[in-house]
């Protein structure tokens, strides 16, 4: 623990340099470099090691960049390229290298594969078609994993002042976790490793709402989530930051609300049963028959959506559509 | 059934949230416009030539179209840009066979340039002091010298602990211990 009367280590005082300190422990340091030319003295030395370290850093690397207008050409047409490839790209990849490397057993694989993948994609497919028409029933629809297990993530925060709250804008608080603590988190959600990559480690109690880095402040948020996503309760965490710093809420009462039920706590404060960005207006007469035939005309395989690709110019509409309402947009 | 060509595709555009597609190129050459130095110095640093660390870029951000292609988390871009050249590097010098035998001190220690100051002796006097710099951080462990650079391009202590898969703690005392070598090889 600092105190204003012993002396900062280096790491403190490099910690406090970097503004990685806590507002009340870069206080103190503040405090005692006011009154202290020993650490003053030391202080200045690391930020000469540091203005070394950049002109060391810079001296040799910045004469060797090229000029950036070739390199820029080259992206923007490779992006180009990448653009007009259909997105399951990366599927026909695969087909591709193990057809070639291994001809019988991994294409007969891909064959079970690509029929299991089709037949629960028809099933999202279907399901996301039928939710156009009962927007209502869907919105309330809770899906697995979106809200955390209260066993493992009953939410967890340190002690903060209003000033530690509302001094950043909570735009410009952006936390990630550690892979370590992440790879604790997915073990104790018993999520395997295969999955790992559809998982967001959120943070029940947002940091800057004084949730802390903690196990029991974190969960695997699935991307997959198409209601209640991450994107909705960062909404609830940038409104809930808002209501506290005007005071209209207590602190207390947006942690306890948010690790109760975040979900709850969205309907509450924004006075809803279902996200706002799904309350769009939105005329979807016909949508489902067009989705459908799009559907239709892309299904029989992968040749057919290849072409499509190429040649119809409506299909670039079709994959808005599929990412707007989270139907199946990794197929296409 | 209605048919396709009745629905008017520039209404359906105006509903839709998620970026189209030239949205969200425009938006990586943004984002390259913006790190392509940054990461192509850091790509550098795995000591693999220009041309291969100029590739590296370039896959980090067409891996980044993919990325918001997909409508994956935009939390943290920066550290996501990093991580994602850091392993591209690693793999190209892995594949390069380079590994070990070229560090990018050594490299920058074959380019780094004279001190312009028109005085001799002050000019000895730096290149000597920066010979002395580079051979401290020739010998400081390769996952010290990824932190000062990941630092020394502005990214936060969290971000660096992201990229290289370390703890905050972790990453703290590898730049403290880092600077205390950097001190004592100036006071020699």
């Amino acid at each position: 623990m600092l105190h204003e009367n012993s002396h900062p280590t280096d790491q403190e005082l490099l910690l406090a340099a970097d503004g990685e300190l806590s507002a009340r422990s870069a206080r103190v340091v503040r405090t005692h470099l006011s009154a202290c030319w020993h650490c003053r003295a030391r202080m200045s030395e690391l930020e000469a090691a540091i203005v070394d370290f950049v002109r060391v850093h810079h001296q040799a690397l910045d004469a060797a960049l090229p000029p950036i207008g070739r390199s820029r050409a080259q992206l923007s047409a490779r992006l180009s390229d990448l653009a007009a490839k259909p997105e399951a790209n990366s599927v026909r990849g695969f087909f591709h290298f193990t057809s070639a490397r291994y001809p019988t057993a991994y294409v007969c694989f891909g064959l079970l594969s690509a029929s299991l993948l089709l037949a629960l994609l028809t099933g999202q497919a279907l399901r996301s078609i039928l939710s156009i028409h009962a927007p209502m029933a869907v919105a309330t629809t809770v899906e697995d994993g979106v809200e955390p297990n209260r066993k493992l993530t009953p939410g967890a925060t340190r002690p903060v002042s209003m000033h530690d709250v509302c001094a950043v804008a909570h735009e410009e608080v952006v936390v990630d976790v550690p892979s370590a603590l992440r790879e604790k988190i997915l073990r104790e959600y018993g999520i395997v490793e295969k999955r790992e990559s559809d998982f967001e480690i959120d943070f029940l109690i947002a940091p800057r709402l004084g949730g802390t880095e903690d196990p029991q402040n974190l969960w695997p948020e699935p991307y997959a989530s198409s209601i209640w996503n991450a994107r909705v309760k960062d909404d609830l965490e940038e409104r809930l930051h808002k209501m506290v710093c005007s005071g209209e809420v207590s602190l207390k009462t947006a942690q306890n609300d948010i690790s109760a039920d975040w979900i709850g706590a969205y309907k509450k404060y924004f006075n809803t049963d279902k996200p706002i960005n799904l309350t769009t207006t939105v005329d979807v007469s016909g949508l489902d028959s067009y989705v459908s035939k799009l559907f239709a005309k892309m299904w029989p395989s992968e040749s057919t959506i290849r072409e499509k690709s190429s040649h119809d110019p409506r299909r670039p509409m079709c994959q808005v559509l599929i990412r707007n309402y989270h139907l199946v947009g990794r197929i296409t | 059934m209605e048919s396709i060509d009745h629905i008017s595709l520039p209404a359906l555009a105006a509903t839709a949230s998620s970026p189209d597609r030239s949205e969200i190129e425009c938006e990586v050459m943004r984002f390259f416009e913006e790190f392509r130095s940054p990461l192509l110095r850091y790509a550098l640093s795995f000591g693999i030539s220009v041309h291969d660390a100029e590739e590296v870029v370039q896959e980090v951000f067409l891996a980044l179209f993919l990325h918001l292609r997909s409508d994956k988390s935009r939390k943290n871009l920066r550290g996501w840009l990093f991580r994602v050249a850091h392993n591209q590097a690693l793999r190209k010098r892995t594949t390069l066979h380079q590994q070990v035998q070229t560090t990018s001190f050594d490299w920058m220690e074959a380019h780094i340039q004279a001190d312009p100051s028109p005085n001799p002796e002050e000019r000895l006097f730096a290149d000597q002091r920066t010979q002395r710099l580079v051979a401290v951080l020739k010998a400081l462990p390769e996952t010290d010298q990824y932190c000062l650079r990941l630092r020394a391009e502005g990214l936060r202590y969290r971000e660096i602990a992201s990229v290289l898969g370390m703890s905050l703690g972790s990453v703290s005392i590898s730049l403290t211990r880092s600077l205390g070598r950097l001190l004592r090889a100036d006071r020699s």
